[in-house]
């Protein structure tokens, strides 16, 4: 557990803080216990630094206070939604304020009329999803995370995704927000229409801005027309250079998949034994791919993906024909992260994105950088749309973690020099910010800096997230 | 305006400055061709001072620091681009004309993505990209001429809303020369990246009033193998409104798009219209459907169907591409049509969650008869959004009158929900304007623009000439 170290100033203001918060949000609000403070020092990362102050808001009013007081007294504030993000975000890496959001849950209103609907942030993304579902509509951003993620953390870090391919990502259905600015002012962008023309699109700065630009507290979402049915489909491959050709080929066959998933052959030897099917020794790929729609379209899109899959040399293919079915192909998919524990105790999970034409050749120079390296590396992820999770596996002998990171930085200038970007939907945090000023020229890094002292020129949102400095 | 006061070279001067930059064949101060990019300002007839038409990011960026230099507003043209706000009193500026930079860059079919220069006509990219049997459409009301450029700077031609989202979505990277002449890269080619702010998308819908796009990439899709179009009539704008509500509420039928057509739009077309349209007819919906051939079949059918329950007057189904482009044209021929009835009107783009759209006609054709005028209305309401016209012929008083009938019909629409202009809050009009300032410190870039005023004021002498 790191401690941030305060000067004797902070510390000042830090109680002064402490206890007007106490005093206008109130006591039941604001927890200062070291035992409630050790519960919100970690997210997904791992990585665990102790907060001075908790603060749970109930609604806009709670949360405006709390800038308010933090922005006074210049205590950096840090929101938390689940805290399962993968890049540090909800870390408070300088200590200060942890904002959970996790109380703000309240679904404001579906409307099925206008395919919107507006939440709170702390909404788990699946309880929307399963909400939304009952009036037969369908939020289509789709995060492996969905279960126990918040939407707040989704629009905080522009989740994406399986659906990516077919529907696009977090920013493309997100219409308003409400958001407190640092300053505790409440602003309102975009609206519950498609279509907005209130000046500049702040919708879209902030998705994805990672609580360094302020709080969402509102946040409406479009939804579309439930797709009918959907079913899967399961192809093996003895080469992996083949599953990339099938998926290349399922698309410029006009078809685009709900998903395409695919796993290499590592990962498939660490899911080997966890899941319900068996998956022989041979299997060197795997695509799992869902088509959705209506039954017309399925069926006829189906016999193609078959069939394509097959002329490049799968060796194997299952259509799922029940939900029981579908689940059990999906079990493959759904149980790597755990699995993944089986070939080292540490992971440090890339979400690389690169043009889907690249990534054999992303792939080739992965397995290039493992083959001097004496190390383990898994991919698998979004084939569809170039979205690849590259998994560096590492123990505790030493030197194993810094030669890890020597791993990651290689991947990451490889990633660049193709044209990709070093996060598709994690986000960057303090885990990649290292690797920003690799991707974002130095003009495009300042600019972005810029919007960063536009909004909190104090400097007390999320410190230490996206920019080194 | 006193920024251009200090500095300020004598037009000559300029002239030549930007003839050695870019080449004395993209630079005109001759009184014909800068007439024809004229527009009318609250001080009548504003002529601009010299007009550019460069043909590289290189000369944008010339043209951008030598007027930054020199604190010369300039304001900026896609071809087909509909004059929006801008009634500031300028007195000298210049205009950018970004027609010649109409290059399709690059088109990867394999990554779903092209790039192109700002200046590439709907048209021709779509044409394009058909090659490889991918698409990228847009409202079908768009005129084929309408530029990617000037689709992209304001955000408008979504891509047919419910079904495919708006034009926003499809953007991915744009290349943007800065009013200080410096180049920028924002966004990535890829379909995700989430590295850093979202600058690409800042610019989309910006107006260029914080730089000049130029170039584009966009996310493309694959071609859908069949689509459809269907037109029915109604006498009345009620049922018309409950046949939408059928399809895509209680039938959840995805459209590629829905443009509604008021009674004065009917009238508008129907003469230059190769569709024959009963005279009774008070509305009309244009429905485009598409996907897979099963699918629109039995879309298209039970749409059919719907319309007929609803008591459509007729229903005509466009199976050939060329009765569907006899049907689609409909949309592309109101707005002209409507510049042949009219030589003035004021036209006011709003949004509406999609179930206020038949309160917003509603309130739109009682308050234009209380005010004594005439009110066209025409849009893709599945996706709530209404493009009002208001008619005002008879001179002065009829464009006061008109003036304040819009600005009253905006006023309702944001109180139910809607947006436009005025929506923004005091506050967040400043904090606007300060990120305006960020990147364009002296003002430079189309003033008047986007916080300017509000309704576009079509004097439709002008528009044959908006190329």
């Amino acid at each position: 557990m790191k401690i941030f170290n305060k000067t004797k100033k902070e510390v000042n203001r830090h109680q002064k803080a402490l206890d007007e918060l106490i005093r206008v949000v109130g006591q039941e609000r604001v927890l200062s216990a070291i035992e409630d403070r050790i519960c919100y020092s970690y997210d997904g990362t791992k990585q665990k630094v102790l907060p001075d102050i908790v603060v749970r808001p109930r609604d806009t009013n709670d949360v405006s206070n709390t800038l308010k007081i933090a922005n006074k007294y210049e205590v950096p504030i840090c929101a938390r939604g689940a805290g399962s993000g993968l890049t540090g975000g909800a870390v408070p890496l300088k200590g200060g304020i942890v904002f959970d959001l996790k109380n703000m849950d309240r679904i404001v209103e579906i409307c099925p009329e206008d395919f919107v609907a507006t939440v709170e942030p702390g909404v788990v993304t699946k309880h929307l999803q399963d909400e939304v579902a009952r009036f037969d509509l369908f939020y289509p951003p789709d995060p492996s995370s969905a279960a126990f993620s918040t939407i707040g953390g989704n629009v905080a870090e522009c989740a994406g995704g399986i659906t990516g391919l077919k529907y696009g990502v977090t920013r493309d259905y997100i219409l308003a927000l409400e958001i407190v600015l640092p300053d505790g002012s409440v602003i309102n962008t975009g609206g519950k229409t498609l279509r907005s023309d209130a000046g500049y699109d702040l919708t879209r700065l902030f998705t994805g801005s990672e609580g360094t630009l302020g709080i969402f507290t509102k946040i409406t979402v479009r939804l579309i027309p439930k797709p009918e049915k959907i079913r899967t489909l399961a192809a093996h491959f003895s080469d992996k250079d083949d599953a990339i050709d099938a998926a290349d080929s399922i698309i410029d066959n006009n078809i685009l998949p709900r998903t395409l998933e695919f796993l290499d052959q590592m990962t498939i030897t660490a899911v080997r034994g966890h899941t319900g099917t068996d998956i022989g020794e041979d299997v060197k790929a795997l695509l799992l791919i869902d088509l959705d729609g209506t039954d017309e379209s399925i069926n006829h899109e189906m016999s193609i993906v078959e069939n394509v899959c097959k002329e490049s040399n799968a060796f194997w293919t299952k259509v799922s024909e029940t939900a029981k079915e579908r689940d059990v192909i999906w079990a493959a998919r759904r149980s790597i992260s755990p699995a993944l524990y089986n070939i080292a105790p540490h992971k440090i999970n890339e979400d690389i994105c690169v043009p889907r034409s690249k990534i054999k050749e992303i792939l080739r120079r992965v397995d290039q950088i493992k083959e001097e390296q004496p190390i383990y590396i898994a991919n698998f992820g979004h084939i569809g749309d170039g979205n690849i999770h590259v998994n560096i596996m590492y123990n505790d002998d030493p030197g194993q973690k810094e030669l890890a990171e020597i791993v990651v930085n290689k991947v990451m200038r490889e990633v660049v020099e193709l044209g990709g970007s070093i996060s598709g939907e994690h986000g960057i945090g303090n885990k990649k910010s290292q690797f920003m000023e690799l991707e974002i020229p130095p003009h495009e890094y300042e600019i972005m800096k810029r919007f960063k002292s536009f909004f909190d020129p104090k400097g007390i949102m999320n410190p230490g997230k996206m920019f080194i400095k | 305006m006193e920024l251009q006061d200090q500095n300020k070279k004598s037009d000559k001067e300029l002239f030549e400055e930007l003839c050695s930059a870019i080449g004395r064949e993209s630079v005109f101060d001759n009184i014909e061709e800068r007439d024809r990019y004229s527009f009318n300002g609250v001080k009548g007839e504003s002529i601009p001072d010299v007009v550019v038409t460069p043909h590289s990011t290189e000369q944008v960026s010339k043209i951008l620091s030598i007027v930054n230099r020199h604190n010369i507003p300039i304001r900026t043209r896609g071809a087909g681009a509909i004059l929006s706000g801008g009634a500031l009193p300028i007195e000298s500026y210049i205009v950018l004309d970004l027609k010649n930079m109409n290059n399709i860059v690059e088109l990867n079919a394999r990554d779903l993505t092209v790039t192109v220069e700002p200046g590439v006509c709907i048209k021709n990219l779509q044409d394009e990209v058909a090659k490889s049997r991918l698409f990228y459409t847009s409202e079908p009301g768009i005129l084929d001429s309408t530029t990617i450029g000037g689709i992209v700077s304001k955000c408008t031609g979504g891509m047919t809303g419910l079904k495919y989202g708006v034009t926003r979505d499809y953007v991915l990277a744009l290349e943007i020369v800065l009013p200080d002449g410096s180049v920028i890269n924002a966004g990535r080619k890829t379909l995700k990246s989430v590295a850093g702010y979202d600058l690409a998308r800042f610019f989309v819908g910006s107006e260029e009033t914080l730089g000049v796009l130029t170039k584009i990439t966009l996310k493309l899709l694959p071609m859908p193998e069949k689509a459809c179009t269907i037109v029915t009539l109604f006498k009345d704008i009620d049922s018309a409104l409950k046949t939408t509500d059928s399809i895509l509420v209680h039938d959840h039928l995805s459209l590629r798009s829905l443009e509604f057509v008021d009674k004065t739009c009917i009238d508008a077309v129907s003469d230059f219209s190769e569709m024959e349209i009963p005279a009774e007819a008070e509305a009309l919906l244009v429905i485009d459907v598409d996907g897979n051939e099963k699918n629109v079949a039995k879309d298209i059918s039970r749409i059919d169907t719907l319309c007929k329950e609803n008591g459509a007057l007729k229903t005509s189904i466009a199976h050939t591409d060329e009765d569907r482009n006899i049907l689609l044209d409909i949309g592309k021929l109101i707005s002209p049509s409507l510049s042949k009835i009219t030589s003035m009107r004021l036209n006011e783009e709003l949004s509406v969650p999609r179930s206020k759209v038949g309160g917003v006609l509603k309130n739109v054709y009682e308050l234009s008869k209380a005010y004594s005028l005439q009110a066209a209305v025409f849009g893709q309401i599945g996706e709530g959004h209404i493009n009002l016209n208001v008619i005002c012929n008879n001179g002065e008083t009829a464009e006061v009158s008109a003036r304040n009938l819009v600005s009253q019909i905006l006023k309702d629409v944001v109180s139910i929900g809607g947006t436009a202009k005025t929506v923004l809050q005091p506050h967040e009009v400043e904090m606007m304007k300060g990120l305006k300032k960020m990147f364009d410190p002296k003002g430079i870039m189309n003033p008047g623009r986007l916080f300017g005023n509000s309704s576009a004021h079509r004097k439709d002498a002008k528009s044959t000439k908006e190329i």
